[in-house]
């Protein structure tokens, strides 16, 4: 890569290292060796955050992610995280239907508590 | 999550502090307590790190809210919307918000689009799963033999929603087809992949495109049939 391809790629660095060559191209090459290793880590982090949002979707009705998949599995319904997840934030019906079928094909959750429902101290009207 | 949608929510409120000649500050700032999911799922495309979900990429015919907010016009209609929820809000915190904005987006959608069907499918395709809309572009894998305005069918659907119901295949929905017509074999943008080994003297430089298709969706069939998880509400 030569200079100007290098100082483009720089932009938005601190200090020399968008403007001097020397500092630039080292900061530019572990910023590539970032991105590289960056793009094997999004996969993880995406399904982790995935997996987050799935148990806060299903933990409001009374059951946790663990028993969920398990459920799901039990009845050979192969939707990934990715759209579980999405259909738990933007699709509640269709959600709980897939929590019910999960519950009725293996129902475990004999411990786990509904949240209870907090009052927003500043709705009060004093 | 709780932090991410505060930030959104931050972004909102200096977006509609610069825009809205209205400001009357102590009502904005009661418009902006803990997250509430309506305005959480209208700034969901300013938050573009958050989820790599094949919604974002696509072109909805209805535009999303935050993006109208350039005149004053707009910002009117959009804080009537942020307003009326509210009262029920004080009444029952955390009740259930997600069908709030499901109104009012079926309302925005019937100002510009009268005919979209209110239905969606999760297909497989290329070994990934998407959530499909009819009338929306998607981008996938390259689909080898397939030429540009080919109509093409996909089998492989594993959930089909409507505004009553759910179709929940195991693990797929028999005779559900979604069908679709390629519109473009194109390259996704360019991967520079740069390998070094630190005083070893070994660096490659490789650019990577990787080949895509773009389908646009024109209608889902076949479902009628399947066993389904009707709304009782």
């Amino acid at each position: 890569m030569n200079k100007k391809e290098i100082l483009k790629l720089a932009k938005g660095f601190r200090g020399r290292a968008k403007n001097c060559i020397r500092i630039a191209r080292e900061r530019v090459e572990k910023a590539l060796q970032y991105s590289y290793r960056d793009r094997r880590n999004k996969k993880r982090d995406m399904r982790s955050l995935w997996i987050q949002r799935i148990n806060a979707g299903t933990r409001q009705h009374g059951v946790n992610y663990g028993n969920f998949m398990h459920g799901l599995i039990k009845e050979n319904i192969q939707l990934n995280r990715k759209v579980l997840s999405e259909i738990s934030m933007h699709e509640p019906y269709s959600f709980k239907a897939l929590v019910d079928i999960s519950r009725s094909a293996f129902p475990g959750n004999k411990n786990v508590v509904l949240p209870t429902r907090k009052v927003n101290v500043s709705s009060i009207n004093v | 999550m709780a932090s991410s949608a505060t930030f959104t929510t931050l972004v909102l409120s200096s977006s509609f502090a610069t825009q809205c000649n209205i400001s009357n500050l102590h009502h904005q700032s009661s418009l902006f307590p803990p997250p509430k999911s309506p305005l959480f799922s209208f700034s969901k495309p300013l938050s573009l790190k958050l989820t790599p979900s094949s919604l974002l990429p696509k072109a909805p015919a209805f535009s999303p809210i935050p993006k109208s907010s350039q005149s004053n016009a707009a910002v009117v209609d959009v804080e009537p919307d942020n307003v009326e929820p509210e009262p029920e809000f004080e009444a029952v915190v955390e009740s259930e918000p997600e069908p709030e904005p499901e109104p009012a987006q079926v309302v925005e959608a019937s100002k510009e689009e009268p005919k979209r069907e209110e239905i969606f499918a999760v297909v497989m395709i290329g070994g990934r799963q998407y959530i499909v809309f009819p009338g929306r572009y998607l981008y996938t894998q390259r689909l080898k033999g397939a030429n540009v305005n080919d109509k093409i069918v996909l089998n492989k659907v594993l959930l089909v929603g409507t505004k009553t119901t759910t179709y929940i295949g195991k693990p797929v929905v028999t005779n559900a087809a979604v069908h679709a017509v390629v519109e473009e074999q194109g390259l996704n943008p360019k991967v520079v992949v740069f390998k070094y080994k630190k005083k070893k003297n070994y660096r490659r430089n490789i650019g990577h495109r990787q080949p895509n298709t773009r389908i646009r969706i024109t209608g889902i069939t076949g479902y009628q049939d399947y066993p389904a998880v009707t709304l009782n509400s």
